[in-house]
């Protein structure tokens, strides 16, 4: 039910034009349970389907201790499944892939490094052609505003800077497909709004596939194509929602009736069920 | 500049760091603290052994120290007789020790900190060599590398493993998770990970075990040339202090708190040559 690109409660609008995209990653009915002291079972996930449309910018938001990290990390192979499947491409996946790339909550850039030089880890982990890749850091740098940085090393740099250059890494090796585990959660509010602007034009500038983990409603309503709202313990989708707007998209949407609508629905949704 | 972010870093930066001039004047006002009490320490001594009358071998006046320590050094440096000599020996094994037991410290803790296997085979036993009384192990070094250098070697390698491998492991097994995650989501080999994020990510750890293990490779050393050896700083203060000539000792003495002192300096340039991203960190102090 879930794989129904269909569900489309609060607007009635299809996509942007932009998810209409062939099917790129599929999960199904995937679980991660642990065993607890007692020999128990405790679910972070519980068969959780989901389907990524190449192209699309798809959020998951939830409140903490919903398994949507887990879920993310699953996809990303840091993290072995219990059950259920991963499909990339149309192929089952077992395995972290080169493919892919990830942004995590800190920026976990290496304090010995350069920027430069921490952008360069991907390329250097998966052998690269060091030179294409050196190419591209300094183009990507250059357009997230770290071009004159690249020699600087990481904590001579600010929080959003320093994350920035995490998301450089990410795109390093080209990957179709970007996972971001909560990429803004540490940084002030106010960092985190620009950054969501800069993500955008990031993304409209590279068009990856986007797998965006939030605990932010509107940071989600703002970016995605797409919103999955989960549950908590065990953690399961609950909804999810078509964001029509068209893009690039300015801060201006915000304050719209329209967004409010779409925030205040979701919020109702997580409230409705930590309730319980 | 379009990013405020590089300023604010500078701005927070302690301001010792920021002017060259500010860091020379806390240099010197450090040094003229130092001068201030060591001119009080000597001028103390100095007054005690006069007013008191306490004999030289006993307690010999700053400046009898001083004279046999220019003496020592100023004797030809290949005579039996000159302190560089001996300290040249001493530093001899010192370095080697020290080389081939934080060598086997760092190999040590990488292997345990990969394999708990091997962790649980090999660290009681490390831990159970610690405890043995080094007094104890020294005449069996001698009955098994003799007299020569090569027993002094053996108790400073000894002495410099295990602060090595404790503080080591602490620093290959602490390694910040997202930066193994990181390692995991590019697929990335054992090797590939222990190389570019374990050892690096242990590299402060490591230095605090060395820190340690240079003044543990020194009194190993000294330790053995005590308890039996042709030559080396052990064996001048032996032999000084047979014939009473206690001036001399306060000039080895002296000689030993310096080089040692530069000795662990010597380690700091390093560390702060390559690990110059950490602070002090933890350090686990053994004894």
């Amino acid at each position: 039910m879930l794989n129904d690109p269909a569900i489309d409660r609060a607007a009635g609008i299809g996509a942007h034009g932009q998810g209409a995209g062939r099917e790129l990653l599929r999960t199904e009915n995937l679980t991660k349970s642990y065993k607890t002291r007692e020999g128990g079972k405790v679910f972070a996930l519980d068969a959780t389907s989901v389907t990524l449309a190449d192209g699309e910018f798809v959020s998951v938001v939830g409140p903490s201790g919903c398994g949507k990290s887990t879920l993310m990390k699953l996809v990303a192979g840091i993290i072995n499944r219990t059950d259920g499947e991963i499909l990339y491409r149309g192929k089952s996946i077992a395995n972290s892939q080169r493919d892919m790339g990830v942004v995590f909550q800190s920026p976990v850039l290496l304090p010995w490094l350069t920027i430069l030089q921490n952008v360069l880890l991907p390329s250097r982990v998966l052998k690269i052609d060091m030179k294409a890749a050196e190419a591209r850091a300094h183009e990507l740098l250059k357009l997230v505003g770290l071009g004159d940085f690249e020699g600087k090393y990481p904590t001579e740099l600010s929080g959003g800077m320093q994350q920035r250059a995490g998301i450089v890494r990410s795109l390093i090796h080209d990957p179709s497909l970007l996972l971001m585990d909560e990429p803004f959660g540490a940084l002030d509010a106010l960092t985190r709004e620009r950054m969501s602007i800069e993500l955008q034009r990031i993304w409209l500038a590279n068009r990856k596939t986007v797998f965006f983990i939030t605990h932010s409603i509107a940071e989600s309503v703002f970016l995605s194509d797409r919103v999955i709202v989960m549950s908590p313990r065990p953690g399961r989708i609950i909804e999810e929602f078509q964001i029509p707007f068209p893009r690039p998209r300015t801060f201006e949407l915000v304050n719209t009736v329209e967004f409010g609508r779409y925030v205040s629905e979701i919020r109702d949704l997580l409230g409705a069920k930590a309730d319980v | 500049m379009s990013n405020p972010g590089v300023d604010k870093s500078i701005a927070e930066a302690p301001v010792s760091l920021r002017r060259p001039w500010w860091r020379l004047f806390a240099a010197a006002k450090s040094a003229s603290m130092l001068m201030i009490s060591l001119l009080l320490l000597l001028g103390t001594w100095e007054l005690v052994t006069s007013r008191f009358n306490i004999p030289s071998y006993i307690l010999p006046p700053p400046k009898a120290v001083w004279t046999a320590l220019v003496a020592g050094l100023m004797v030809d440096p290949t005579s039996r007789a000159s302190y560089l000599y001996h300290l040249g020996e001493t530093m001899h094994s010192t370095a080697w020790g020290f080389v081939i037991g934080s060598a086997l410290g760092i190999v040590l803790a990488a292997l345990m900190a990969e394999s708990r296997i091997f962790q649980k085979l090999v660290f009681p036993y490390i831990v159970g060599f610690q405890c043995l009384p080094k007094a104890a192990i020294a005449p069996l070094f001698i009955i098994w590398f003799g007299y020569q250098i090569e027993s002094k070697i053996a108790m400073s390698a000894m002495l410099v493993v295990f602060p090595v491998v404790l503080n080591s492991m602490e620093g290959f097994m602490s390694v910040e998770r997202e930066r193994l995650e990181l390692m995991k989501s590019l697929h990335a080999s054992r090797w590939q990970t222990f190389w570019m994020i374990k050892f690096p990510s242990a590299l402060p750890m490591i230095f605090a075990g060395l820190n340690l293990g240079i003044v543990h490779a020194f009194l190993g050393s000294i330790f053995a040339e005590f308890m039996g050896a042709q030559s080396g700083i052990g064996v001048m203060i032996l032999q000084l202090s047979a014939v009473s000539d206690t001036a001399g000792v306060f000039a080895i003495l002296l000689l030993l708190a310096t080089s040692g002192y530069l000795l662990i300096e010597l380690v700091r340039l390093f560390q702060r040559k390559f690990a110059f991203w950490s602070g002090s960190g933890r350090i686990i102090e053994t004894t």
